[in-house]
């Protein structure tokens, strides 16, 4: 390309700072003719992710500026696809508010559950327009409501912020989320909703009464239909109130609205009960028939709703191809807030645990639940908030407690020390991670896992570097050595905590199949043995520090298993531990002999064969894992028949363990003579812990 | 990175392992081939800069199965550094729907895995949409390795698995025929997942 070529500013579009629009047909056409077919120009700033996000113009299937119907907002008005009022007969007015009300719940379900603002709640023509529906009240009170909680919505998660599947949530630019005077949509509504409740008190009064009430204009024009579709806008509207005050309530600092927004959670399930039973009332009195079945309809009606386009903002959905999303059903959207709200419910329930011990069951335990991203953005920012835990406790305190560290003299600022305060930072994003989805929480752990043992090492390395330094701040060697054997205890006791939560994560994803189980469950029984003897440790120096005992810990955990001191939280763990243990080595033996799996040779593996084989060496008769596992849980019901939850996991042990033992014995009777036994597993009795089943084939 | 619209079944073409041809990617001439293919079977939407972008600078890594001339599948990789490691990447495999179960993918996919490992690849990753239970059956036969979940990773919010294949460290060769034998038995552990095995070295 060596001729010179001459570019024409377009002054007909306005210049940028420091761009300018120019025409470049003419250069385009010179480096077609300077390309031969199927020659590609790589720059090598041009990689995958660049070669992904180029459109091909005029694409359907890319381009998505050609699947709209209409080319903007203006053009869809004009053409009448959102008229105010919906109607002049005021009776299908009403319906028809109330679809888009409905329509509108289901859009803002599936936006929650993962798609576009844009795509989603905002495809409602009328919300793009704020001040278009002023004429309306019930309409524009009702816009304004849904755009103020999207706003409040978009905070809480945009403030929990950790990671990617926030952004396409949070992600609003080109919308018009806060309308002027939307903050005043609480006392609109409530006039709205003062006004139908007055409507509802005229054409319910004996008729005696009705004169009185008589200049009160009614809500539509069939007096037969008048109280039921009073009663059907009446609950929405309410719902709308109470959600708005459960997300506001939520938002204060330290959990101080939690009392007050359980009441609005009690208040909202009711409406969402009454919408669902105004949808019969609503459906025998629709506007047209229904178009897609009731199942799969986004109203109560079936109807299709006014007003909606959802191409209209397609191009300011994400930077991706255009996908028609499916909206879900009504049904489908009231049931998700019902789990949403019941999500909440245990968030405000919750008793603040100042122990670190009580924070992470508790968050384990509500993730058992699968909550979406909204209540789990609600749960970490409680957690953490201005770097406290609930915004309240430090979190070195939190740390000291756990580590139950002895007490160290107001004044000295051992905290400020620099690994410590890492430490710190440490304990929070575990507890940012642990509120994330189960996907990108392993991951994460993943990666912390090694933080986590690198801060071992270093502050290994600081107390013996500095325990000079340090305990001239603390004038006391003796209480330096206690508070560094203290914390790497308890460092190294939530080292191996991260770890079988990674690992029993995989069991959730379903990352693992069955070949590998006997892998995956070796490394549990490794990992949760050194995770018991932590604990053991650490409770054994805590109480060490009261009783001053200096007794040695060396015994193994059989061993331990039979001291009567060991206590329950401790236990529990070794009834896992025999779980593990029993679905490592018995089974996989004769899962391995039936299904003749071969064990690669590799490295890593070299200790676990040794302990296969030592395994297949041994006595069948020999100690059974699952017996134990049974006994030990058994014996550990009456230290927590307070605990709930732990109840729950003895059963389920007890469950395991008994059915694997029966399975066992059948394949150690029957195993190597009968070809045709078939043995799979199953997760029926406990979500991470295997139950074999044996089956003729 | 690809996504499935899975239908499986349908009618199933007779014909014998050997009438079909495996050839490396060969210029300008594939390209249509292997771009209705893929437009036909996966649901992502791939600009032409895509495939130009893999079959360009990674011709030796695609392959194509034709039958009696006709193409009747494909599969388009890359390869590169990654995070100190060099790692092949499986980036669309497809073979058409009465040409399947007849083992066509499997050998496509391990000439593709052949060639990376001579070039020094130390694994090969890829992602398949946790509903695709014949892509993740096939891969799963191959020896690959369910890494992590993605979250809601595809356009139409379904969550993706990363697959990954760790080639077996030099000193402790095990061939690849055998990775690729089809008559070896399911469920075979061919690798330990890297996240699990630096685990257990933490640990030991
Ligand atoms: C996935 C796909 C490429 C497989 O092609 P194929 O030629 O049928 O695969 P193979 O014959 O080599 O299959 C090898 C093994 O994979 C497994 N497998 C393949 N398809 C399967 C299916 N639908 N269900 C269960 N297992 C399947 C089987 O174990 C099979 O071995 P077997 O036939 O001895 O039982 C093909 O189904 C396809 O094109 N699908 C649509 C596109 C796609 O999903 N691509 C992969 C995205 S990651």
């Amino acid at each position: 390309m060596a001729e010179k070529v001459k570019v024409p500013i377009n002054p007909s579009i306005p210049s940028g700072e420091q761009t300018v629009w120019a025409d470049v047909s003419s250069l385009l056409d010179l480096a077609c003719k300077d390309l031969r077919d199927g020659e590609l120009i790589h720059g090598e700033n041009f990689n995958l992710f660049a070669a992904m996000s180029a459109l091909e113009i005029m694409d359907p299937k890319m381009d998505s500026g050609i699947v709209c119907t209409y080319y903007s907002v203006d053009e869809a008005i004009e053409s009448g696809a959102a008229p105010v009022p919906l109607s002049f007969d005021r009776t299908l007015d009403v319906q028809c508010t109330i679809e888009i009300m409905d329509h509108l719940l289901a859009c803002e379900a599936t936006w929650h559950k993962g798609h576009s603002l844009a795509q989603t709640v905002f495809s409602c023509i009328y919300l793009l327009k704020p001040d278009r529906t002023a004429s309306h009240a019930l309409l524009h009170s009702y816009c304004r409501v849904i755009r103020a909680t999207c706003n409040l919505v978009v905070s809480v998660v945009s403030d929990a912020r950790t990671h990617e599947e926030e952004d396409l949530f949070t992600m609003a630019y080109g919308l018009p989320l806060k309308g002027d005077g939307d903050e005043k949509c609480l006392s609109m509504l409530h006039a709205v909703e003062e006004t139908i409740s007055r409507q509802l008190r005229a054409c319910k009064a004996p008729s005696s009464k009705k004169r009185v009430l008589e200049d009160i204009e009614t809500l539509q024009t069939h007096p037969d239909l008048e109280e039921d579709y009073c009663k059907a806008l009446l609950c929405r509207i309410r719902f709308r109130k109470h959600f708005y005050h459960v997300l506001a309530s939520m938002r204060r600092s330290q959990g101080r609205g939690f009392e007050l927004a359980r009441k609005h959670i009690a208040s909202c399930l009711s409406e969402l009960d009454s919408i669902l039973k105004s949808s019969e009332f609503l459906r025998s009195n629709a506007r047209g028939p229904c178009k897609d079945g009731v199942e799969h309809s986004t109203t109560a009606t079936g109807c299709l709703p006014i007003g909606f386009d959802a191409s209209l903002n397609c191009r300011l959905s994400a930077p991706t191809p255009p996908r028609s999303i499916k909206i879900l059903s009504w049904r489908k959207a009231i049931e998700y807030f019902q789990k949403l709200l019941h999500d909440l419910d245990i968030i405000c329930s919750y008793s603040l645990d100042p122990l670190l011990e009580g924070v992470l069951r508790f968050v384990v335990e509500f993730q058992k639940f699968q909550p979406d991203l909204v209540a789990r953005a609600h749960l970490q920012l409680l957690l953490v908030q201005d770097g406290k835990l609930y915004g309240r406790d430090p979190i070195f305190v939190v740390i000291s407690k756990a580590a139950a560290l002895p007490e160290v003299p107001r004044n000295h600022d051992i905290q400020k020390n620099e690994i410590l305060v890492q430490l710190v930072q440490l304990v929070i994003s575990l507890l940012k991670i642990l509120c994330a989805n189960a996907a990108w929480q392993r991951r994460k752990l993943g990666k912390i896992l090694h933080d986590w043992r690198v801060i071992y090492i270093q502050l290994e390395l600081a107390f013996q570097k500095d325990l000079g330094e340090i305990s001239s701040i603390l004038n006391d060697e003796k209480l330096c050595a206690k508070i560094s054997k203290h914390i790497l205890i308890w460092v190294e006791e939530q080292t191996y905590w991260i770890a079988s939560r990674f690992l029993i994560l995989g069991f959730e994803l379903e990352l693992y199949s069955p070949s590998e189980y006997c892998m995956v469950y070796w490394y549990i029984y490794v990992v949760l043995i050194k995770l018991a003897e932590k604990t053991h440790l650490k409770m054994l120096t805590s109480s060490e520090t009261g009783k001053r005992k200096g007794r040695k810990k060396k015994d193994s955990l059989k061993d331990l298993a039979r001291d009567y001191q060991i206590p329950p939280t401790v236990l529990l763990l070794q009834c896992q531990i025999y779980l593990a243990e029993g679905l490592t080595m018995r089974f996989i033996q004769h899962f391995e002999l039936l299904q003749k799996a071969s064990i690669p040779d590799h490295i890593s593996y070299l200790s676990y064969k040794e302990s296969t084989t030592q395994a297949r060496s041994s006595n069948l008769d020999m100690h059974n894992c699952f017996k134990d596992a049974r006994r030990i849980a058994k014996e550990l019901r009456s230290s927590f028949s307070n605990d709930q939850e732990r109840m729950a996991e003895l059963r389920r042990i007890e469950q395991v363990a008994e059915h694997n033992g029966v399975a066992l014995n059948l394949i150690c009777r029957l195993g190597t003579l009968d070809p045709s036994l078939k043995v799979y597993f199953e997760f029926c009795h406990h979500p991470y812990f295997a139950t074999a089943v044996v089956k003729r084939s | 990175m690809e996504a499935a619209t899975a239908k499986e079944g349908e009618s199933t073409a007779e014909f014998q392992g050997s009438d079909i041809e495996y050839v490396s990617y060969g210029g300008e001439h594939h390209l249509p081939l292997i771009m209705r293919l893929v437009d036909e079977e996966l649901s992502e939407p791939y600009s032409i800069f895509t495939y130009r972008y893999f079959v360009y600078l990674w011709p030796q890594l695609s392959f194509l199965a034709f039958y009696r001339g006709t193409c009747v599948g494909t599969v388009v990789c890359k390869m590169g550094e990654h995070r100190n490691t060099f790692r092949g990447y499986i980036a669309m495999l497809v073979v058409l729907k009465p040409y399947r179960g007849r083992g066509i993918a499997t050998e496509l996919v391990t000439r593709s895995i052949k060639v990376m490992m001579e070039s020094g690849c130390e694994e090969v990753t890829l992602e398949a949409e946790v509903t695709n239970k014949g892509a993740l059956a096939l891969y799963g036969r191959l020896g690959f390795i369910r890494s992590k979940r993605l979250f809601r990773y595809y356009l139409n919010g379904v969550d993706a698995f990363r697959l990954k294949l760790l080639f077996p460290r030099p000193e402790l060769h095990s061939s690849l025929d055998m990775m690729a034998a089809r008559n070896e038995n399911a469920g075979r552990i061919d690798n330990v997942p890297s996240g699990e095995r630096s685990l257990l070295q933490e640990i030991s």
